[in-house]
C-alpha cells in the first residue's frame, strides 16, 4: 500500500505562497493525502505539469518532500528507504536505459542492484523477459532497440524483482496503438495476479500496487479502476471513473426535442419552448430550432440533491409536465451522459470544487483505494 | 557492499562497451609511451623511471577528466540516474562503485606501462623498488584526480563541462603552486608545496613510500568522494 499524508513539493527557495511562490520558489505538490491499495489499477491524471511526476518521485524516494511523509508497504521512503526502495518497481518517463549494456545484461545488473539471491536472478530474468514478450531481444544492445522495446526493457526492469508495488511513469509515451494494447493488458494482469505468499505475508497485501501516470484520457479509461486528478500540484478529485460522473451526472443538462405542426413558424415554437422551460429550468443553455420541425432545448434543472428523492419533484417530470400541459409534442426527452473527459475538464479547469467535492481527497481524510 | 561491487563492475564494462574507454587507454599509451621514450630510454642515463613519473602528473590531469566526466554527467543526462537513485541503494554505495569502476580504468590504463619495466629489465638492471613505488604514487595520485573529477560530474549535468571544470582544477592548482612557490618566503612555499600531487609522485618515484604522502592522497580522496555523496543527497531535496 502507498499511503501519502500531506506531502508538499516546493522546488527553489520561497516562502511557496502559490504556484510560482512570492520569493520564487515553485510549489509543484501541495498537501497532497492519498492511500493507495492493491488489486486494482491506479491512474494518477492531470495536464504536463500538474505535479504527477513530483509526486511518483516521492513515492520512490528520488525526491524527499518538502512537508508530510510518504509510507511504501508501511516503510518511510525516506527515514527507511532502502526496504521502501526494494517494494517498488518503477519504470519512469521515457524508460531511461544503458544504450550500451545488451538487455539481457542490463537485467542483471538490475537484479543485482534489487539485491535477488543469485540463484534466483536467472529464472527472475527469463520470467521477466517472458512476460514482457523480449526473450528474442535479449542479446541485442539497448541502443540497437525501437522506442517500444525500449519501453517493454524498462517494464521488465521494473517487474524483476516481482515488487509488490508497481509504479509507472508515462508508460505508453511513444508506442504504436498494437503496443500501447498490449502494455495496457499486461498491466492489467500484473494489477490483478496474486502477489506470492512470502511478499503477501511481508506487506499485507494479496495483489499488486499498481500506479500508473498519463496525461492521457482515454489511456487512463482503458486501463485504470481508479482514477486520481491531478492540477496545479493538487489532488482535484479521486475515485472510481462512476464516482467521479456521479456528481456530473446529477447536473447534467436536460435536453428536450419539442415537435411543431410545418405551418407553424419555426421563430415562434422557439420562444415559446424558451418561455415554457424557463418557468421549470435552473438555467436554459440553449433554444434553438432543429431540422423536421422542431425545437431542441438544452437546460439545467433544479438541485440534484433533489432530484433522486421525490417522484413529485423530479427535474425530468416537472419538465415534461410543463411542455406537455401547454399542448406540445415532445419528440425525445433526455439527459446528457457526463464522460470522464468531463471530469477531467471541470477538475482541472477548477469547477471541481462545485461539482467534484464529495470526491476531492481533502488532507486530513485521505482517499483511499483499496 | 554488493552494490558497489555491481556498479563498479557495470562502469567499468561500460567504459569499453563503447570508444571512450579504448581512447583513454590509447591517450594514456600514448602519452606514457612519450614520457618513457624521451625520459628513460635515452642511453648514458642511469636505469630509473624517476624522470617517467615527472611526467604523470599531466597525464593524469588529462585522463583522470577524461574517465569522471561521463560518471554521473551522463546519467544525468540521459535520466537513468532517476531509476538508479530509486534502486535500494544508498548514495554512498552509488558513488563509491562510480568511483571504484574509474578506479579500475585508470589501472587497466596503467597495466599495459608495465611493458615499458619489462623493455627497461632487458635493456639494464634496473632497482625495482622505487619504479612500484612510483607506480603506487601514480595510481594514488590518479585516485585523488578522479575523486575532484566525480565532484564536479556529479554536479553537472554536460560532460564538457564536467571534463573542462576537472583538468581547469587539476592542472591549474598544480600551476598555481609551482608559481607560488617561486614567489613566496621559504617557509610559506614549503608549504604551499605539500599541495601539490606532482611533487608527492616525485617522492615515491624516489622510492620513499611515505605514510605522510599515501595519508594525503586518502583522505583527501576520501573527503572528495564524501562530498560527491552529500551532492547526490542534496539533489533529492533540491
Amino acid at each position: 500500500m502507498i499511503e501519502i499524508e500531506r506531502v508538499s513539493k516546493q522546488f527553489g527557495s520561497g516562502g511557496g505562497g502559490g504556484l510560482g511562490g512570492p520569493s520564487g520558489g515553485v510549489m509543484a505538490v501541495r498537501d497532497v493525502s492519498l492511500s493507495i491499495g492493491g488489486g486494482v489499477v491506479t491512474g494518477l491524471l492531470g495536464p504536463n505539469g500538474a505535479g504527477k511526476t513530483t509526486l511518483i518521485r516521492m513515492i520512490t524516494g528520488f525526491l524527499t518532500p518538502s512537508r508530510g511523509r510518504v509510507r511504501v508497504c508501511g516503510h518511510d521512503a525516506i527515514e527507511d528507504s532502502g526496504p521502501a526502495r526494494r517494494c517498488i518497481g518503477f519504470l519512469p518517463e521515457s524508460a531511461p536505459l544503458y544504450p550500451e549494456m545488451r538487455v539481457s545484461q542490463f537485467l542483471r545488473f538490475r537484479a543485482s542492484l534489487f539485491k535477488i539471491p543469485r540463484a534466483e536472478r536467472a529464472s527472475a530474468i527469463d520470467g521477466a523477459l517472458r512476460r514482457c514478450e523480449l526473450l528474442d531481444m535479449q542479446d541485442r544492445r539497448v541502443g540497437q532497440l525501437s522506442k517500444g522495446y525500449r519501453q517493454r526493457v524498462g517494464l521488465a526492469s521494473a517487474i524483476l524483482h516481482r515488487p509488490p508495488v508497481l509504479i509507472l511513469d508515462e508508460p505508453s509515451s511513444g508506442l504504436d496503438p498494437a503496443q500501447i494494447r498490449s502494455l495496457r493488458q499486461t498491466i492489467r494482469d500484473l494489477a490483478s495476479e496474486p502477489l506470492d505468499e512470502a511478499t503477501a505475508k511481508r506487506t499485507g497485501l494479496s495483489k499488486r500496487v499498481v500506479l500508473l501516470s498519463s496525461h492521457s484520457l482515454p489511456e487512463v479509461r482503458a486501463t485504470c479502476d481508479r482514477i486520481v486528478i491531478m492540477a496545479r500540484g493538487q489532488v482535484r478529485a479521486a475515485g472510481a471513473p462512476d464516482e467521479l460522473l456521479e456528481p456530473l451526472r446529477a447536473a447534467a443538462p436536460w435536453r428536450v426535442e419539442v415537435g411543431h405542426p410545418p405551418e407553424t413558424p419555426a421563430s415562434l415554437m422557439v420562444s415559446r419552448t424558451q418561455e415554457l422551460i424557463a418557468g421549470v429550468a435552473s438555467r436554459v443553455l440553449s433554444c434553438v430550432a432543429a431540422p423536421g420541425n422542431a425545437v431542441i432545448a438544452r437546460l439545467e434543472m433544479a438541485s440534484p440533491s433533489i432530484s433522486h428523492q421525490s417522484a413529485t419533484t423530479h427535474p425530468g417530470e416537472a419538465l415534461f409536465r410543463t411542455i406537455a400541459g401547454a399542448g406540445l409534442t415532445i419528440r425525445s426527452l433526455s439527459r446528457e451522459e457526463p464522460t470522464l473527459e468531463d471530469v477531467f475538464l471541470a477538475a482541472v479547469e477548477d469547477r471541481a470544487h462545485d461539482a467534484l467535492t464529495p470526491s476531492l481527497s481533502h488532507a486530513t481524510s485521505p482517499k483511499v483505494f483499496a | 557492499m554488493s552494490g558497489v561491487a555491481t556498479i563498479a563492475l557495470r562502469e567499468f564494462r561500460a567504459f569499453f562497451q563503447l570508444p571512450l574507454g579504448w581512447i583513454i587507454v590509447a591517450l594514456c599509451l600514448l602519452g606514457s609511451g612519450f614520457a618513457f621514450t624521451n625520459a628513460t630510454l635515452i642511453p648514458g642515463q642511469p636505469a630509473s623511471m624517476r624522470d617517467f613519473f615527472a611526467f604523470w602528473w599531466f597525464i593524469l590531469a588529462i585522463i583522470a577528466p577524461s574517465i569522471s566526466m561521463r560518471l554521473f554527467s551522463e546519467e544525468l543526462r540521459s535520466g537513468t540516474f532517476e531509476p538508479l537513485m530509486s534502486s535500494p541503494v544508498s548514495e554512498l554505495s552509488i558513488v563509491l562503485g562510480k568511483y571504484f569502476g574509474a578506479m579500475l580504468l585508470l589501472i587497466a590504463c596503467l597495466a599495459p606501462t608495465m611493458l615499458y619495466v619489462g623493455v627497461l629489465g632487458s635493456l639494464t638492471r634496473p632497482d625495482y623498488g622505487p619504479i612500484f613505488a612510483g607506480y603506487l604514487g601514480v595510481l594514488l595520485a590518479g585516485a585523488l584526480y578522479l575523486a575532484v573529477g566525480l565532484v564536479f560530474s556529479a554536479l553537472t549535468s554536460s560532460q564538457t563541462l564536467a571534463f573542462l571544470a576537472t583538468m581547469f582544477v587539476l592542472i591549474g592548482v598544480e600551476l598555481a603552486i609551482a608559481y607560488g612557490s617561486s614567489q613566496l618566503p621559504p617557509q610559506a612555499a614549503r608549504a604551499v608545496s605539500e599541495l601539490s600531487a606532482n611533487a608527492r609522485i616525485a617522492d615515491f618515484a624516489k622510492g620513499v613510500v611515505d605514510t605522510a604522502n599515501i595519508a594525503y592522497f586518502v583522505v583527501v580522496s576520501a573527503w572528495l568522494v564524501g562530498i560527491s555523496a552529500v551532492i547526490l543527497r542534496a539533489r533529492r531535496w533540491r
